[in-house]
């Protein structure tokens, strides 16, 4: 990739071709699709649903971890790893589940990778939900590990009903409103939409090809 | 790789005559045709939505450098390494030079037209880099030595049983065929070690967004979220013309693109890629390439087949094809199949290597119908047909029986006197179920044509022996 001396570059020359392609041109406004959804958390649960997630409502952040329990023990988790992120943060996992090996990222030492990849269940919250598709985003960032809620077979994650956001549009809008100078774009975010899926042999539905086989969001008011 | 119209016809036969890979075509084409009807039933207003869309492409490709670049600024300022490409070999050297910076010798690869196109699984092996194929469908095909067939369900020609086969003899076992779901879990141990032991994730790009340096891409098994964290180098290669200005216009982009493709609001992931793992980051890539690939797209700009461009590689417009859905993707031996790889195949490799694909249409329009840009893909493809006549590739038996045609659907009289002719001429070639033209002769290759009626509409009209419509 390294242009002789007085030759132009690949970058220079598809720009020159670019810039004399180029005209006028102006982008339409920003169009917002209304979508009134009667309540955000009925359509979260439906649309997360019908891509074959769970959810489960509860009343507090108290009955959310009570769920969480309920769900380790269903799996038969020995061993659980998650993002120390609020509101898992504010909770002392090894003394809740001294039976079972755990992994906080961004609070333990030792190789993340190998928990995340021995793990039967990856805990997290939720940077925001969108209500229309059943969508929980999960960001990159100290204490939120990519792979907690990627290579485990069960991801389990923490939402408050205050994250809920109608859909794409008031995501990005609101994306928009908050992004400041210092407030760039995590290195990876992912909009996660339901279980890893597959229909690639003979179109018949199957689910944890490489992502988690079972998504489970817990919805619960942080007020 | 080419398509002459006997190569096309040859193909389709085999295609037409295999009864397992018409009954996938119908299922396969069939449910994303219906999935995407519901999922767009279900939007507000989806017309206005396409009416937009188109807009934002519109708008954005007449100044596809100013976005390129403000997209590049902050994309290098996030630190994602930026390189450009104008051609495969460029890309094709430039994922080399990073492998082999980094002493990788194996890489996993996510879902991606743009790398089939480059041939760069080729590049990396000989270069001493083993590949391996991630997405389901794209892994058996990679494994059984073919190439995809359908631009999101790649393996749509294959069959359960020979992905059983295929799974089994990596897997060192036998694998009982009528278990999918036992096939997709040797599939995930079998890759999931793959991922842990690569050097380098390679991945394509769906979109990319100007206004943050973002690359978006989408997967519903997480092979792109895979590529994208687990090796400590990520690598993705993607069309110049993918570009978003800002996250208004994602926003619109990525909310048509699952719903056309397979009729989901949403593909399982959406990954959205600004930059490598930052400094206190938990994990991620330490360093993430884009390379950003023009291979010929520049050369559409400006003129009339720029709106080829404007595609966002859903593969709705295959499931619409009346001929996608009888010849399969393979009869058009190119990465791009279908409507959409009938005209920029052509564009993007050369119309001399790719006559067949023009004549490749009925030009019904449900592919115009049916894309969420609003292509006009009709238009482009009787552009290159006429393309084809002016630079004389059509071959001389079709140009002088089109010549000939032209001639007499201009005449009254003449088509009276040709009508009257044939007729008389195709009484030794009519069989029971049609005109049996001698090989070359035939423009409808191994089919039968219909006979002229023994009298004429115009005849029959004249001497009064048609009711008016309605009386």
């Amino acid at each position: 990739m390294n242009p002789r001396a007085g030759e132009r570059g690949p970058r220079e020359a598809i720009l020159e071709r670019l810039a004399a392609a180029a005209r006028p041109t102006t982008l339409p406004p920003p169009r917002i699709w209304p979508q009134a959804f009667a309540d955000l958390a009925t359509r979260f649960e439906q649309a997360l649903t019908a891509a074959k997630g769970e959810v489960r409502r509860v009343a507090d952040l108290a009955g959310a971890w009570e769920t969480v329990d309920g769900i380790l023990d269903e799996v038969g988790a020995k061993a659980v790893v998650a993002n120390g992120e609020p509101p898992i943060a504010g909770m002392d996992l090894p003394a809740r589940w001294p039976e079972r090996r755990c992994h906080i990222a961004g609070a333990c030492g030792g190789d993340l990778r190998a928990a995340c990849a021995a793990a039967d269940v990856g805990l997290s919250g939720a940077a925001a939900a969108l209500a229309e598709t059943g969508t929980i985003v999960v960001a990159s960032g100290p204490t939120r590990s990519r792979l907690v809620t990627l290579l485990p077979p069960v991801h389990v994650a923490l939402v408050p009903l205050s994250g809920l956001t109608a859909d794409l549009f008031t995501w990005t809008a609101a994306r928009n409103a908050s992004l400041t100078a210092d407030a760039a774009m995590p290195a990876n975010v992912v909009l996660v939409s339901g279980p890893s899926k597959s229909a690639d042999i003979e179109f018949t539905l199957t689910l944890g090809v490489h992502g988690p086989g079972r998504l489970i969001a817990i919805l619960y008011d942080a007020d | 790789m080419t398509a002459t119209l006997p190569q096309f016809r040859r193909r389709a036969s085999v295609a037409i005559a295999d009864e397992r890979l018409q009954q996938a075509l119908d299922r396969g084409t069939g449910n994303f045709r219906r999935a995407r009807d519901v999922a767009f039933a279900e939007l507000p207003d989806a017309d206005g939505l396409r009416d937009h869309f188109k807009a934002i492409r519109t708008a954005t490709l007449a100044d596809l450098g100013t976005y390129l670049q403000r997209w590049e600024a902050n994309a290098s300022a996030a630190g994602t390494r930026v390189h450009w490409a104008r051609d495969g070999a460029e890309a094709c050297a430039a994922v080399v030079e990073i492998a082999a910076r980094r002493g990788a010798t194996s890489a996993v690869k996510g879902k991606s037209m743009a790398t089939e196109e480059i041939e760069l699984n080729q590049a990396l092996e000989a270069a001493g880099v083993t590949a391996t194929e991630t997405d389901l469908g794209d892994w058996l095909v990679q494994m059984a030595g073919e190439t995809p067939s359908h631009i999101i369900a790649p393996a749509i020609h294959k069959t359960r049983e020979q992905a059983a086969e295929l799974i089994g003899r990596l897997a060192g076992r036998v694998m009982p065929e009528d278990d999918i779901p036992a096939l997709t879990a040797a599939a995930r141990e079998l890759l999931r070690q793959r991922f842990l032991d690569a050097g380098i994730g390679i991945t394509g790009g769906n979109l990319m967004v100007a206004e943050t340096g973002s690359l978006v891409l989408v997967t519903n098994e997480g092979n792109g979220r895979m590529a994208t964290s687990v090796p400590p180098v990520h690598v993705a290669v993607i069309g110049i013309e993918k570009v978003a200005p800002d996250w208004d216009a994602a926003a619109v982009w990525l909310s048509l693109l699952a719903r056309s493709a397979s009729g989901q609001p949403l593909s399982v992931y959406t990954s959205i890629v600004t930059g490598p793992r930052l400094p206190d980051d938990a994990d991620g890539p330490e360093e993430v390439h884009v390379i950003l690939l023009d291979n010929g797209r520049s050369n559409l700009l400006g003129g009339e087949y720029e709106e080829a461009l404007q595609c966002i590689r859903c593969g709705a417009c295959l499931n619409a094809c009346p001929v996608y859905g009888e010849a399969g993707g393979h009869a058009y031996d190119s990465p791009y199949c279908g409507p959409i790889g009938a005209v920029v195949t052509p564009l993007l490799f050369g119309l001399e290597r790719y006559e067949a694909l023009p004549q490749a249409s009925s030009l019904c329009g449900a592919c115009r119908e049916i894309c969420p840009v609003r292509i006009d893909l009709p238009r482009m493809l009787v552009a290159l047909r006429r393309d084809q006549e002016e630079r004389a590739i059509t071959p001389w038996h079709l140009r002088w029986l089109e010549g000939l045609a032209a001639r007499i659907l201009a005449s009254p009289r003449r088509l009276r006197l040709a009508t009257g002719l044939l007729r008389w001429l195709q009484r030794p070639l009519r069989g029971r179920r049609g005109l049996r033209l001698p090989g070359v002769l035939n423009p409808a290759g191994d089919r039968a044509l219909p006979a002229l009626a023994p009298r004429s509409f115009r005849q029959m009209w004249a001497a009064g022996e048609l009711e008016e419509a309605g009386s």
